[in-house]
Order: structure tokens, then C-alpha cells, then sequence
């Protein structure tokens, strides 16, 4: 089922959580709400699941209106991030919830709850735990519970809020390879909320990026973060140097008197030597170096006094033989140009 | 070393022997002066003149009187403050409003207020002399010295009970239990009684119990608006200091030891409320 946000305004007290947001989510896709915290992307998933009212706007499901409806009518999946499982009720029974809470007309019968229930639980891997109460399970655990009970009613579209916020590095980087096969499995229109881009580039079909209550760029995560469209999808996304500049002819100069353009470019894109190549370089004094990773980080300090960050491989480390203190040339292999967007006003 | 062994500790805060034990001899004979002895004492003069006498005092048609008027009053007051002690935690613990905390002393007033206070507002209102007197009297309505007075004052003091009880642990829960039940297709009513209630009951029990324990034995309030009719508007607590002044100790204290049987029962089911709240699927928090 696909989902039309449509100029959603919301505010809070003082406080404009969205303002005028238009998304499009097409059917069967895994979309995720990427952006710093207050800009607006969990209020956004809890409009589209009726669990918010948006002062003004209009919400879209498979292009009819849903704007009135209740959480109860729309037939969301709706996973948060504390998990909110049903703390008196064993795993079966919270997975059972939904089915259970039917009228009576559509509710399944007893052992076609206690069948779909099974099914969901080996689904989660979690068969052995049917009886277990949510206390006695582990964060992992219970946010594929919180899963299971979401998917249990065949929700129209699932939403997920930061759903592996809670968790520590290593479960949230299996949860979230396993939330990805999942979807691959189940098909459903997913939209998940989070602040981690390296989660929404790696599990999403498509990136919204979110920021002060707009949505800046929504695209592949490739799009996002090869082309951003503004400085701040650029900033946002991975680690970045940035330097005042001006444009003059096709070429960016960098420190000189600035004239409003705003030159980023990633660590990673920053080539160090011991001696100058070319045209493009400037001096720089390294100060810190941390050869831990995959990567080596190398912390300098430009001629003029701003610090900047490269990144190489190991390998061209050993090659270059570094040390701290030592004078270096930087040159850049790819940058990127905005204007100075705070100084356009 | 026995006391290391039953008391384990983190080191700094480790009293010697002779120190624990003093500190424990003092509370327990504090209780024990305090509050053991005359609660046994209750029972020994109860049935002082043997079990018969004891028995004897219950026959007394004020004394039946009395505890059916307790009971009458208790069974009205404990299910109104039921309804409103689950509302205004619903209210106070699940959304943000003007006037909140405001709301919140409110609530704690009748704690404040001496009982005394409390009976006599009821007069000022409804008294033949009070603001809404002559209406009252004009149609026939009594309320002071009469059975609606002893429930309102009854009501007014147990008031805070199970809404005190409750509103920490709502608020502790938040709505996200709520908002999953209601994304899951639940309507307001299931979300209550399968989510929200479940998830209070051994509080809202722990509230009740206290309420009627107070609803009981409320002697301050009720005896402002009683008028001390024998037979009709006397409670328990009054029964008993009327008995106990015309010199009738038996039945004085028999009709006590129902009190104290009440304090027995409640402390029980506190103990049984923790007990099963520390079980799983019974967290609190």
C-alpha cells in the first residue's frame, strides 16, 4: 500500500515540529526518515499512523484520504522504540493481542490465532519463548517480539520508530540486516525513523532526509549520499570537511576573502603527501593520528589554523610513514560546492 | 559470623556487630511498645470475660446497628473514590494540562486538612444553619445528622487513596502500551480492561484496601455530622467510644478488635500485593 503525506503542518506550544512536509512512499518499499533529533521525523511517522493530528494536511493511503481515521482504522503496524509490549502478557498473548481485540464477525478462531501465532514466532526465532513474559527477555528479543505483534494483524504498512535505538551496537547491526530480509520476505510498505545514517543507508530502498521540520532530499541512499542537494543532506551524511570559499570561473578557491559558497569535502577524499602535486594542494601540520580501524585517521592543522580530517588506508600509512608534527601537502580528489546558505539568508 | 551472614552488605556501610544488633533491638521494641502491645491488648480485654461475653456484645441491636451503617458508608464511599481515583490518574498521569499540579494538591487536600475541618464543611453547606440549609430542610432533604452526611464526610477523607496509589505508577507507564493496543485494533474500552488495568490492578487493590481500612475506622469527620443518634447514625469507630464511656469494655473492645482484625487483613494484602508485583508480569515500572 503506498502512503501520500500531503503539505503536513504540525506545532507544538512554540515549537513547529513540521511544516508544509510532502512525501510520496510507493507500495512495498522500505523507506527510512532520516534526520537529527527534533526534526520532526517521529512526529511525522505518528501522523501517518493516527497516533498524532496534524493541525493541517492530508494523509494517503493507496490515494484515499485517511486523514480522520482513527490509529484503530487505519491498520498500521506500529513498532516503538521502548518496544511497548504488553508487560502482564506472556509472548503469545502479546502477539496474539491484535487478533484477538476483533470484533467478534472477523476474529480468527482459536487455533487459527494459536496457528498464526506459531508462525510468527518461528518467524522471529523465538519458538522456545512462547511462554516467557517481556521481562525476561533480552532488548533483542523483545523488539522482534514488538515485530511479530505488529505483523500478526497483516498491517497496510508497518512503522517503525527508531525501532533499535534501545540496543547495543552488535544486536543492532544483526536486528537490522534481519529486519531487511524480513522485509524482503514479507513485502510490506515499511517506514522507519532514525538519526543513524550509516542504519538508513544500509537498510533502506529509499532515504528521506529530515531537518528542522522539512524534508531537505528523498532518494536512494546512493543519491543521498553521492549527490546531496543541500549542505546540510552533505553535513549530515558521513564525516566532512568543511571550508569558506568562493567560485570564480569553475574553480572553487578556498580561503580566500569568502563570497558565500561553502566548500565540503569528505575525509576519505583528501589525498596527503610529503610533497606538492599539481596545482590543487595547500600545507597542513599533522597533530593527531589514530591508526586503529580499518581506516587510519589523520587529525591536521591547516596553514591558516583550521583543523581538518583525512582518512586513508592502512597500507598508504605504512607507504607514507607518518608521524605527528610533520609538515604535509593535502590535495582533494572530489569536493563539493553550496552556497552559503545562512548568509543567502 | 552470623550477622554478616544475614545482613550482607557493601563493606563502607558495614556497622560492626554490637552496633546492628542495638539498632535492631530499638526498632523492634519500639514496635513492640508501640504498636504490637496494644493491638494485643485489644484482643486480651476483648475476650477478657471469655468467648461468650465476646460474643455477647455483637448482639446489641446499636452495636448491629453500627457496623451495618460502617459498612453501608464503606460500601459507598470505596467505589465512588474507585471511579474517581482511576479517573483523575488517567487524567493526571496520561496528558499534560493547565492546571495540573494544582490539581494534584487538590487531591491531596483531605491529608491536610484535620478531619475535624473536614466534618465541619459539611455542616457550614448542609447544616440546618448552613448555606444550603433552609433549601435542604424547605424539601425535606437531611443530610447533617443523618446517614448522607456520614457518606459524604466518609467520602471526603478517603478521598486520595487509591488516586494517590495510582498516579505515580500511570505515569510511570506512559501511553505506549496504550498506543500499541490501539494501533493493534483495540478500541478505548479493551485498551482499559486488557492494557491499562492489568497493569495497575495489585496497586489499584493496595488503594482500595486502604480506602475501606480508612473509610472504616474515619472517627473525626463522621462525628461532626453523626449528632451521636444511637441506632442510627452512630459507625464503628463512634459505637466504640460511646461503649467505651458508659463503662461496657467488653463490648468496647470487641467491637475494636473488628477494627484491628481490618489492620491485620490490610497489612496482609499489602504484603501479598508486593509479593506478587515482584513476580514476572507483574512489574510495577
Amino acid at each position: 500500500m503506498s502512503i501520500t503525506v500531503h503539505k503536513i503542518t504540525k506545532r507544538f506550544a512554540h515549537f513547529t515540529a513540521l511544516d508544509r512536509v510532502d512525501l510520496e512512499i510507493p507500495g512495498g518499499r522500505l523507506v527510512a526518515l532520516l534526520g537529527p533529533s527534533g526534526s520532526g521525523k517521529t512526529t511525522l511517522l505518528r501522523i501517518i499512523a493516527g497516533l498524532e493530528i496534524a493541525d493541517s494536511g492530508v494523509v494517503q493511503f493507496d490515494g484515499e484520504d485517511f486523514s480522520n481515521r482513527t490509529a484503530q482504522q487505519r491498520r498500521v503496524g506500529f513498532v516503538f522504540q521502548h518496544y511497548a509490549l504488553f508487560r502482564h502478557m506472556t509472548v503469545f498473548e502479546n502477539i496474539a493481542f491484535g487478533l484477538r481485540v476483533r470484533p467478534r464477525r472477523t476474529r480468527p478462531s482459536a487455533q487459527r490465532i494459536r496457528a498464526r501465532v506459531t508462525e510468527l514466532l518461528e518467524l522471529i526465532q523465538l519458538q522456545n519463548q512462547a511462554g516467557r513474559y517481556p521481562t525476561q527477555l533480552s532488548g533483542g528479543q523483545r523488539q522482534r517480539v514488538a515485530l511479530a505483534r505488529a505483523l500478526a494483524v497483516e498491517p497496510s504498512v508497518l512503522l517503525l520508530d527508531e525501532p533499535f535505538g534501545a540496543l547495543d551496537a552488535k544486536v543492532r547491526l544483526e536486528l537490522r540486516r534481519w529486519l531487511r530480509n524480513l522485509h524482503d520476505e514479507v513485502g510490506v510498505t515499511s517506514v522507519f525513523v532514525t538519526h543513524d545514517q550509516e542504519e538508513a543507508l544500509e537498510v533502506a530502498d529509499q532515504v528521506a532526509v529530515m531537518n528542522g521540520g522539512r524534508i531537505e532530499q528523498v532518494g536512494t541512499p546512493d543519491d543521498v549520499y553521492h549527490r546531496p542537494t543541500s549542505s546540510f543532506v552533505y553535513n549530515f551524511l558521513g564525516n566532512v570537511n568543511l571550508f569558506h570559499g568562493r567560485i570564480d570561473d569553475g574553480t572553487a578557491y578556498i580561503h580566500e576573502e569568502a563570497t558565500g559558497h561553502l566548500v565540503f569535502v569528505r575525509p576519505h577524499a583528501l589525498e596527503i603527501a610529503r610533497q606538492p602535486r599539481g596545482a590543487n594542494y595547500f600545507r597542513a601540520t599533522t597533530k593527531h593520528i589514530n591508526a586503529a580501524g580499518p581506516l587510519v585517521k589523520v587529525e591536521a592543522v591547516t596553514e591558516w589554523g583550521a583543523p581538518v580530517h583525512v582518512e586513508m588506508a592502512q597500507e598508504r600509512f605504512r607507504d607514507l610513514a607518518l608521524r605527528n608534527g610533520e609538515v604535509v601537502y593535502i590535495t582533494p580528489r572530489d569536493l563539493a560546492v553550496f552556497a552559503n546558505e545562512q548568509r543567502a539568508g | 559470623m552470623i550477622g554478616a551472614m544475614t545482613l550482607p552488605q557493601a563493606p563502607a556501610l558495614g556497622e560492626s556487630a554490637p552496633v546492628r544488633r542495638a539498632l535492631i533491638g530499638a526498632t523492634v521494641m519500639f514496635l513492640g511498645a508501640f504498636l504490637l502491645a496494644p493491638l494485643a491488648l485489644i484482643f486480651a480485654v476483648a475476650f477478657g470475660q471469655g468467648i461468650a461475653a465476646y460474643f455477647a456484645s455483637f448482639r446489641d441491636p446499636d452495636t448491629l446497628s453500627a457496623i451495618r451503617l460502617t459498612l453501608l458508608a464503606a460500601a459507598i464511599a470505596v467505589p465512588a473514590n474507585l471511579v474517581f481515583g482511576v479517573c483523575a490518574a488517567w487524567a493526571i498521569g496520561k496528558f499534560e494540562f493547565f492546571g495540573k499540579s494544582f490539581l494534584i494538591s487538590l487531591i491531596d487536600l483531605p491529608f491536610s486538612v484535620s478531619p475535624v475541618v473536614a466534618g465541619l464543611i459539611y455542616v457550614l453547606l448542609f447544616g440546618a444553619r448552613g448555606v444550603l440549609g433552609p433549601w435542604l430542610t424547605a424539601h425535606n432533604v437531611h443530610i447533617i445528622f443523618a446517614v448522607p452526611g456520614i457518606v459524604l464526610a466518609t467520602i471526603f477523607v478517603t478521598f486520595p487513596f487509591i488516586a494517590r496509589e495510582l498516579l505515580p505508577l500511570v505515569a510511570a507507564q506512559g501511553n505506549d502500551e496504550e498506543e500499541a493496543a490501539l494501533t493493534l485494533g483495540a478500541n478505548g474500552w479493551q485498551t482499559f480492561l486488557k492494557v491499562t488495568l492489568p497493569n495497575v490492578k495489585w496497586a489499584l487493590l493496595y488503594g482500595v484496601i486502604l480506602c475501606n481500612a480508612r473509610a472504616m475506622g474515619e472517627f473525626g469527620a463522621v462525628s461532626v455530622v453523626s449528632g451521636h443518634i444511637r441506632g442510627l447514625t452512630m459507625t464503628m469507630p463512634l459505637q466504640i467510644e460511646v461503649l467505651y464511656n458508659d463503662y461496657q469494655f467488653v463490648a468496647a473492645f470487641a467491637v475494636a478488635s473488628l477494627l484491628a482484625l481490618l489492620a491485620l487483613v490490610t497489612l496482609i494484602v499489602k504484603s501479598f500485593v508486593e509479593w506478587r508485583v515482584g513476580k514476572p508480569g507483574g512489574q510495577l515500572a
